[in-house]
């Protein structure tokens, strides 16, 4: 019975298993193996390196900072964007007017080009543009933003999260939609602390989607590289230059594609890590 | 009373995500020399234009977004119809049978969305080239299709599904195709609605593939023609502001279009 | 050339690739055109670069029309993605590529990874057709790769009413009475003082080593790079640091602004927020639409340095794996060593034609391009074009020679200190020529 099942599984598996194959398991053997190559000039051409390029890492202190500034941002911006996700996605299923309006609103900065998001918050980031403008009219001293170490990387996760919590958003509303609509509304009119009757009540029950969010998000995360390539270039002293811009760079601007390969090993290896744990610690909470 | 206080907060938060794409949509109607005119000190003038242009707009026409954003829309619609039956059928796999293999399968699944697309971009150019996939529409599509992320959400939500559910349908006969046709893909409206518009997204925002597998003018997509119009040393942001509002707005569509959708689910239709 | 703020300054692959053809054995890589196969007479060739379609309209229509049969399709790749797609699909020996646009600093790259054919033969022509420096930096290993199609240079924008509401004579267009950078900067600080803008001097690329470069050299720094491989750092020469430590406190002081880079810089002059503007022969168009009044001074240099500008631009090269190289020939001659060819390759964009004859013709135009602000402006060009130009160095390792110096440029910027930055940047050229070396 078991095996009859795996094989009806399997049928409907093939399609999107043949695709996954060919259009990304494939490309990426070639590209672990491209990693342990190097282009020599003294023995000529395209030769084996082993671990040449992996130590070449390793031993380089930009390098080193940059896996810990993606590890930083990383611990920092995932919890911020699936906590008000799910706020938002908790707000946006009450009933209330103009709900649908507002909430389309919410999704609609993942919809503008990327290329455009970053222009956008460049002005707002600008010494004399929006942000310092709405500090001036507060009575605050207007900050550096961008062109500081300390606040560049807080900086790109508020940026980060206007282009994305709206997007999370919309997979725990889905979630919470499964949710009988009693037992949301009984909650929501229970008297004392409705906010936190809410989230105790609907919380456990959005558990499969959530945990969606939470992996997905923190994937997502760890390959970002167009705002940084657009607003930062990893800069100042290299206090937002995340792993996959660095990739980026190497095998696009530098076309160092064999280092390039070795950094994306390295960047999925420890994607891997990550989630591994994050589905550990899914699994042990039921 | 306390639904009059939700609606305000909504709103409140609703305008405050808007408001950056709001000086996206003033400034394209302006001409672009003031793009940057209005900035410091605040005020209204920043958000809004009392004599809009559309300049900005009629010149566009000379240039190819058009045509481009026709293409994506092509290039986008088939990735959705066929990414949602392959991703579906494979989380369908993945939820509603228990078989040895079945973590591997789910592992692979993950790994292939840990791996950044931009990253094999290169190699799996030179194999399309090998097939010769290079400046056609099929080459375009094939990227988008197998989502590992899509089959991961789609797994999610078929989990929930009951068991009973699937046991009710087989006993009134129907084939396991039959189970996830009227049983599965009526009771996860919004969670197809959400992968289709990440395989949606895929599409509409690529940008670097396209230009690795050497498409021309005719295979064009949006964000290769919006840059376009970007200037090695001077960009007119009213135009590109422009090009933007032009290539946001087909997904507003979308995503406005399908939000009713969002109210329909396992417990409107009373079968939990 | 102006970098883009969607933009990866470049690509190309692992430079030591490009060395391969040094080690001696294998010899040069790439077909030479004299020998190559010319291919059919008559057909169509396609013709890839980065401005949009309507630049290269009038060059195309003018070839089409003195050679019957060859037609010419232009497809337009953006910018910022323009070195990483021709480098995928010319070592892919793509043939739907004929002729491309080359950036000067990346011609000894793509002619050692054997990505263009060798046009040696026309080299004498192409000495006395076009100016040294363009000539120079076509040519790698002793032969020629490219033809020059466009030349650029540097001016000093000032914004005249600030000048005159500080009481400050503005500086004239005359390169013998040429500014000092402290001259500018006295000034730049009364225009902020009473004339009224909020900074007093800006560059156009603030983190662009074609706009900074000039610096150094003003003092005698040398270009960075030195060595017979040309793959030695030479950033902490005292030019170097002296150069940096002055541009640092530029922003430091609040003379320059920091944070607007990209295309928002030059509206910063065009609004009237700063008193002067470095910037290239584009903005003399640019700007005409501006309300302010202004007019153009050469680059400033540093006193008791000498005075140096930026110089080059975008070459034509031909693609080895495109059959039909007899075509894609006649195109490149065309738009580069016919003058009138040239000449209408800049009929719609404002840049420099770089063939000589071509550019005689085209300088007394651009006193004219916003009335009787940009006066002066053709005396300029041809002044720095024959005195004060110095090329971005030739090296094999200049991709990552830009991208490291960009980065040290933006944290100087924005006030990491100048000497032990541009001691970061020896360290990160070292480990990056590495490989090369």
């Amino acid at each position: 019975m078991k095996q009859r099942q795996g094989l009806i599984a399997l049928a409907f598996l093939a399609p999107a298993l043949v695709c996954l194959a060919v259009l990304r398991i494939v490309p990426a053997i070639s590209a672990v193996v491209e990693s342990f190559y190097t282009e020599s000039l003294l023995r000529g051409g395209r030769v084996f390196a082993g671990l040449g390029n992996y130590t070449d890492l390793l031993s380089n202190k930009d390098f080193r900072q940059s896996v810990g500034v993606t590890l930083l941002f990383t611990v920092l911006v995932n919890p911020i964007q699936v906590v008000v996700s799910f706020l938002l996605a908790v707000l946006f299923t009450q009933r209330a007017a103009g709900a649908k309006l507002w909430r389309t609103l919410v999704i609609l900065p993942i919809a503008t080009p990327p290329a455009v998001s970053a222009v956008i918050w460049s002005v707002i980031y600008r010494p004399d543009g929006l942000a310092n403008g709405v500090l001036e009219r507060l009575g605050l001293p207007a900050q550096p933003f961008l062109t500081s170490s300390s606040q560049v990387l807080p900086s790109l996760i508020v940026m980060l999260s206007w282009i994305g919590v709206g997007y999370w958003m919309l997979f725990l509303i889905a979630g919470i939609q499964e949710v009988p609509e009693e037992v949301r509304e009984a909650a929501l009119l229970d008297g004392a602390g409705p906010w936190r009757r809410m989230i105790s009540v609907v919380l456990p029950l959005v558990r499969r989607p959530l945990a969606f969010v939470l992996v997905a998000d923190t994937v997502s995360n760890l390959l970002v590289f167009a705002p940084v390539q657009i607003l930062t270039k990893g800069g100042p002293n290299g206090n937002s230059n995340l792993l996959m811009y660095d990739v980026y760079t190497r095998a696009y601007a530098i076309g160092d594609i064999h280092v390039a390969q070795a950094e994306v090993v390295i960047l999925v290896a420890l994607t891997l890590a990550i989630v591994a744990g994050q589905f550990r610690l899914l699994r042990g909470d039921q | 009373m306390k639904r009059a206080s939700l609606s305000v907060l909504g709103g409140a938060v609703g305008i405050l995500f808007f408001l950056p794409l709001l000086w996206v949509v003033t400034n394209s109607l302006r001409p672009g020399s003031e793009t940057f005119a209005n900035l410091s000190p605040l005020s209204w003038q920043t958000f809004l234009e009392l004599r809009p242009t559309l300049t900005n707009y009629s010149a566009l026409l000379n240039s190819a977004i058009g045509r481009a954003t026709l293409n994506s829309i092509l290039v986008s619609a088939a990735t959705v119809v066929i990414g949602l039956a392959v991703c579906a059928t494979a989380a369908f796999g993945l939820a509603a049978f228990q078989f040895r293999g079945r973590g591997l399968v789910f592992g692979i699944v993950v790994l292939s969305f840990l791996v950044p697309f931009d990253a094999i971009a290169i190699p799996l150019s030179t194999m399309f080239r090998d097939w010769h996939l290079t400046n056609t529409f099929a080459g375009l599509v094939l990227p988008g299709i197998g989502n590992g992320m899509a089959i991961f959400l789609l797994r999610q939500f078929f989990l929930g599904i009951p068991a009973e559910l699937v046991e009710a349908g087989r006993l009134d006969g129907l084939g396991w195709f039959g189970v996830f046709r009227w049983i599965y893909l009526p009771l996860s409206k919004p969670a197809l609605i959400g992968a289709g518009l990440m395989l949606f997204l895929f599409q509409w925002q690529a940008y670097v593939w396209p230009l690795l597998i050497g498409t021309d003018a005719k295979h064009i997509l949006g964000p290769v023609a919006l840059s376009n119009l970007q200037g090695q040393n001077f960009t007119d942001y009213g135009l590109v502001f422009a090009g933007a509002v032009v290539l946001t707005v087909i997904p507003l569509v979308v995503i406005a279009g399908f939000q009713r959708y969002f109210v329909q689910s396992v417990s409107s239709t009373g079968l939990k | 050339m102006r970098r883009n703020l969607f933009a990866l300054p470049a690509v190309a692959i692992a430079a030591a690739l490009l060395l391969a053809g040094c080690g001696g054995s294998s010899g040069d890589s790439s077909g030479s055109g004299a020998t190559a196969d010319p291919g059919p007479e008559t057909g169509t060739i396609t013709f890839t670069g980065t401005d949009n379609a309507e630049t290269y309209q009038p060059v195309i229509k003018a070839f089409e029309a003195k050679n019957p049969g060859i037609k010419v399709t232009y497809t337009q790749i953006p910018f910022d993605q323009f070195n990483a797609t021709m480098q995928q699909r010319l070592s892919a020996k793509d043939t739907g590529i004929d002729v491309y646009t080359v950036d000067e600093p990346r011609v000894s790259q793509l002619a050692a990874k054997g990505f263009l054919t060798d046009l040696s033969d026309l080299d004498a022509k192409v000495k006395t057709s076009f100016s040294a420096t363009a000539y120079k930096t076509n040519r790698f290993r002793d032969k020629l790769w490219s033809l020059p199609m466009w030349n650029s240079t540097q001016f000093l924008f000032y914004n005249k009413t600030a000048l005159a509401k500080a009481k400050v004579t503005p500086p004239t267009a005359d390169p013998e009475q040429r500014w000092t950078w402290e001259q500018v900067e006295a000034a730049g600080r009364k225009a902020m003082q009473s004339g009224g803008t909020k900074y007093g001097l800006f560059m156009e690329q603030p983190e662009a080593y074609y706009q900074l470069q000039p610096l150094a050299e003003s003092l005698g720094g040398g270009s960075g790079i030195e060595g017979d491989d040309a793959l030695t750092p030479a950033v902490e020469t005292d030019g170097w640091k002296k150069a940096m430590q002055w541009y640092g406190a530029t922003f430091a002081s609040g003379l320059s602004p920091r944070g607007i880079g990209g295309f928002q810089t030059g509206p910063v002059f065009a609004a009237g927020d700063v008193a002067f503007f470095v910037g290239g022969p584009w903005d003399l168009k640019i700007f005409g639409s501006s309300k302010v009044d202004w007019g153009v001074a050469p680059m400033p240099y540093f006193q008791g340095g000498k005075p140096v500008t930026p110089t080059g631009s975008w070459s034509l090269g031909i693609n080895p794996a495109s059959k039909q190289q007899g075509m894609a020939r006649k195109f490149v001659e065309f738009a580069t060593l016919d003058p009138a060819g040239n000449l209408v390759t800049t009929s719609t964009t404002t840049i420099i034609p770089a063939n000589l004859e071509a550019q005689k013709q085209y300088t007394p135009q651009m006193d004219k391009f916003s009335g009787a602000k940009t006066a002066g402006a053709a005396a300029i060009t041809t002044y720095e074009s024959e005195h004060t130009a110095v090329s971005r160095p030739v090296s094999v390792g200049y991709i990552q020679f830009e991208e490291v110096m960009g980065k040290a440029f933006a944290d100087i910027r924005n006030g990491t200190d100048p000497n032990t930055r541009l001691q970061e940047a020896t360290r990160q050229l070292t480990d990056a020529w590495k490989s090369i070396k």
